[in-house]
């Protein structure tokens, strides 16, 4: 009785692998948009506390050249530390709005690929499980009408 | 960055290139030899294609991460 079913069983067991790897891969893509959503806001923190320090910044060396123009020409004073603090700064916004422009294009290029896998996940899968199905149910109708002949 | 979700994506892939396998060891009819060449190969490549895809995205939110980090 178990090797005329095996071709059944093994049809059975398929199709719950086919079950079982559309639900965690529709896990792994949550997982996969969760961390590009976590990267962008990591980036977008990042940047944002850096326009503000930047900002800053340009008040404090603006303050600073004012004071350096009233200052009496003997005693001089040194703005060099603010300029070199917005220029440093200035530089790590750029970089990250670098690597925000980068990340939007792969993200833009990547946005493709998942909607094809998730297509494949919310249709195709769910078809090839219901043809197996139906090829589990025609063969149990073939066996029934062999076991009653 | 946690866990990386297409070593998890490939591990499912595994698992259901092993089904197919088994199931292959009973099931070798004409539709068995139509559905393992047709739709189920072709999920099974598309799957491929974008977990690859999905590796190259996530090693470049890692170098982000790092890159920017301090």
């Amino acid at each position: 009785m178990t090797a005329v079913h095996a071709d059944i069983d093994a049809l059975r067991g398929l199709h719950d692998a086919l079950v079982r790897y559309r639900h965690a891969q529709r896990e792994v893509a949550a997982s996969a948009d969760g961390q590009l959503r976590a990267t962008r806001a990591a980036l977008e923190a990042k940047a944002s506390a850096l326009r503000v320090q930047v900002a800053l910044g340009q008040a404090e060396y603006a303050a600073c050249l004012d004071r350096a123009a009233q200052a009496d020409p003997d005693e001089p004073v040194d703005c060099s530390g603010y300029a070199r603090a917005v220029a440093t700064n200035g530089e790590r916004l750029e970089q990250i709005q670098r690597w925000q422009q980068r990340i939007e294009a792969e993200a833009a290029e990547f946005a493709g690929i998942a909607g094809r896998f998730g297509a494949l996940l919310a249709e195709d899968l769910p078809r090839l499980e219901d043809h197996l199905t139906a090829i589990i149910a025609s063969l149990e109708a073939a066996r029934r009408v062999q076991g009653a002949s | 960055m946690t866990s990386r979700p297409e070593q998890d994506g490939d591990q499912q892939l595994r698992l259901l290139a092993d089904a197919w396998d088994a199931a292959g060891e009973h099931w070798r009819d004409g539709p068995a030899r139509q559905f393992g060449e047709g739709p189920l190969a072709s999920a099974l490549q598309d799957s491929r294609t974008y977990l690859e895809a999905l590796r190259k995205l996530m090693d470049l939110l890692e170098a982000a991460d790092r890159e920017t980090e301090g």
